[in-house]
């Protein structure tokens, strides 16, 4: 099934020279420290917490309504420390997620509705299952899909992975489309 | 299982929408092989699987499968929660000890224990002491039964060694029987004028003794076990069975610290101990997964082969169906009634870096291969062309240049290597999903050049033909 078309209020996003379109009702905090590498959409009411640590997006992801990309603390004997948080590129990330991972590689999936527990480790080409609630610390090995609360081992993914999730993240982004405000 | 596969990039293009068949299976592309040297399509049924090694999926450390045999398959470092199967962090703490040199001074010293993030669950609840230092060191729990099975091990080795013996013997006994018959019946009619020959008789006759003695031999080598035996008495029920209230707690409530009694996922965790009681969880190893690869099991050849490193994505040989075949997709669904036709887009994506014409063929009437469809179908007559797939042609700010002779009325747009076509349906069932098949052909340059045949330059273009089923979705009643 190909992708529709999904429309936008141009005047909702702002469109970057590189090509990232980050929704004006986003709240991206520290916005010195979130890089984009570029084409990657950020819809409304995201928060990205760039105050906390570096976060650096790569390209062609999609981080869907409502999602909370915050950078993982680890506490020491004398107060806590934040990590700075990776996203690889090619990264789906669904409604409603919470994220505080230190590092997601490329081409994974997250779905809706997810809890990615603190200094959790995402290895390229994994997926999450919709509702799961990764424990802290947990890693997600290469072509697995974790579900469940815990979230455990639950499956494999085709070994053309990568491919899906290029074409998946780059059609998103050619079918996320403007139209303007009509008065 | 089959809902794990529609997680991911597959779940939301819905490729289970449409499948391709492969012998008995309709699987999504995605999921199938291209095997080059058959041309055929694979699935993860037909095909061989072979381990190339065992890594832990936590701390992605390879194990030779040897080792991985011997520690049955399970990860040395790394431990899984006994309560809730996540995976144990080691955590640090400073605990009094009194000093050496003064046992009235205290000092502070390190000590490290395994807790469980997500349900608070520590080696301590259990009484596991601290270690000093932070990883492994972590003592055991011996199976009751470890001699009782390495015994029964031992005695199924041999007794697997002695079959395999028995089943070489009578192999060779049968062509030797018969070897000595012919040339006992040799020997029978020359016997008049040979005497000496007639010791050939003797041999037939001794020879299966011999066997005999020989079996005997090995019995008396195989080592005795006592087999179980059926008691006529058990031991009774402790009384307080009957008095004591089963503490069914939930972890972390005010009774739970005396021990509350396990679910059934955590005693199966351990089938050793298959504790009943929740103080006596232990530690469970981690399991080892696997990297394997792929083979065809009718030309042998790899269709599927990753790179060493468990963390790698790479693959040494992909020969996954996605980068050999037209990958079929749906455009757009009208709303479908029942006999009544109606016009469905789909589109056609080139995975090849050259031409490719494919034609579609609508399922002849008794067609074996078609048993899913509920609908009729009118395919484009004429030859859709695909053009060749340009990974540079995504930079290209340009529009992709028409100079194909398309028909408006049956292509609908062409970009870069995909183009999208009309096909016309006609719902024939008044209930249930609209599922349309034909028959796919296209040409496909054959690249594999065997071994050692240099002197053939020029590849043959072959048509392949692939049955494939689509699932249009429920039909409106109308």
């Amino acid at each position: 099934m190909e992708l529709g078309d999904i429309f936008y209020n141009k005047a909702e996003y702002i469109e970057t020279a590189s090509g990232n379109k980050v929704s004006r009702q986003s709240v991206l905090c520290g916005s010195q420290n979130i890089v984009l590498n570029g084409k990657t959409v950020i819809q409304s009411d995201c928060i990205i917490r760039g105050d906390l640590a570096n976060v650096r997006i790569g390209r062609h992801c999609v981080i869907a309504s409502r999602s909370v990309i915050r950078p993982p603390f680890k506490k020491f004997s004398k107060g806590v420390a934040f990590f700075p948080l990776h996203i690889g590129d090619h990264v789906f990330i669904e409604e409603d997620c919470v994220v505080n991972a230190a590092q997601i590689g490329s081409y994974v999936h997250i779905g809706r509705n997810s809890v990615i527990g603190r200094r959790c480790v995402l290895k390229d080409c994994s997926a999450i299952a919709p509702n799961t609630v990764l424990p802290p610390e947990t890693v997600v090995p290469p072509f697995t899909v974790f579900s469940g609360s815990p979230g455990l081992y639950a499956g494999e993914l085709p070994e053309c992975t990568q491919d899906l999730m290029i074409d998946l993240t780059r059609n998103y982004y050619q079918h996320f489309l403007p139209i303007a405000q009509v008065a | 299982m089959e809902s794990i596969q529609r997680v991911g990039a597959a779940g939301m293009l819905e490729n289970h929408r449409v499948l391709y068949k492969c012998k008995d299976y309709r699987l999504p592309l995605c999921e199938l092989y291209f095997c080059r040297h058959c041309l055929k399509l694979r699935s993860k049924d037909c095909v061989s699987h072979e381990v190339d090694s065992h890594y832990c999926p936590n701390c992605m450390e390879n194990m030779p499968s040897a080792e991985a045999k011997l520690k049955k398959n399970r990860c040395a470092n790394c431990f899984d929660c006994p309560s809730c199967k996540h995976t144990l962090s080691t955590r640090a703490t400073s605990v009094l000890v009194p000093s050496a040199d003064d046992p009235n001074k205290a000092v502070a010293k390190k000590a490290y224990y395994l807790a469980c993030a997500f349900c608070r669950w520590t080696s301590r609840d259990i009484g596991l002491k601290d270690q000093s230092v932070a990883s492994g060191g972590w003592e055991e729990q011996e199976n009751p039964n470890t001699k009782r099975i390495s015994e029964l091990v031992e005695y199924y080795k041999q007794v697997a060694q002695k079959e395999k013996a028995d089943r070489e013997r009578k192999k060779y006994a049968k062509s030797r029987i018969r070897l000595l018959g012919m040339s006992g019946k040799y020997a029978s009619q020359s016997a008049r004028r040979h005497a000496s020959l007639t010791s050939m008789q003797n041999l037939r006759i001794s020879a299966p003794d011999a066997d005999m003695s020989l079996l005997k031999e090995e019995e008396q080598k195989l080592v005795k076990i006592t087999p179980n035996m059926a008691v006529e008495e058990v031991e009774g029920l402790p009384e307080d069975i009957y008095t004591t209230p089963i503490n069914l707690a939930h972890k972390g409530s005010a009774q739970a610290s005396t021990g509350t009694v396990t679910s059934i996922a955590q005693r199966l965790s351990q089938p050793d101990e298959q504790p009943t009681l929740t103080n006596s969880l232990y530690p469970i190893h981690k399991h080892l997964l696997v990297k394997r690869s792929l083979r065809c099991k009718e030309c042998e050849h790899n269709l599927s082969k990753p790179e060493f490193n468990p963390a790698s994505i790479k693959f040494k040989i992909q020969l996954v169906a996605l980068h050999y075949v037209p990958e079929l997709r749906i455009l757009s669904i009208p709303n479908l009634y029942c006999q009544k036709e109606s016009v469905v887009l789909l589109s056609l994506i080139n995975p090849l870096e050259e031409m490719t014409n494919v034609t579609l063929l609508s399922c002849e009437e008794g067609d074996p291969e078609d048993t899913e469809s509920t609908a009729k179908i009118v395919v484009p007559s004429q030859e859709l062309i695909l053009s060749a797939r340009d990974d540079a042609a995504e930079y290209d700010e340009g529009d992709s240049v028409t100079d194909f002779k398309d028909d408006p009325e049956v292509v609908i747009f062409r970009k870069a290597n995909k183009i999208s076509f009309v096909v016309k349906v006609t719902p024939m069932k008044a209930v249930g999903d609209v599922k349309i098949a034909f028959k796919m052909k296209y040409n496909y340059k054959n690249i594999t050049t065997p071994l050692g045949s240099k002197e053939e330059k020029e590849t043959p273009i072959l048509l392949l033909e692939h049955h494939v089923d689509v699932n249009l979705g429920q039909v409106i009643p109308s």
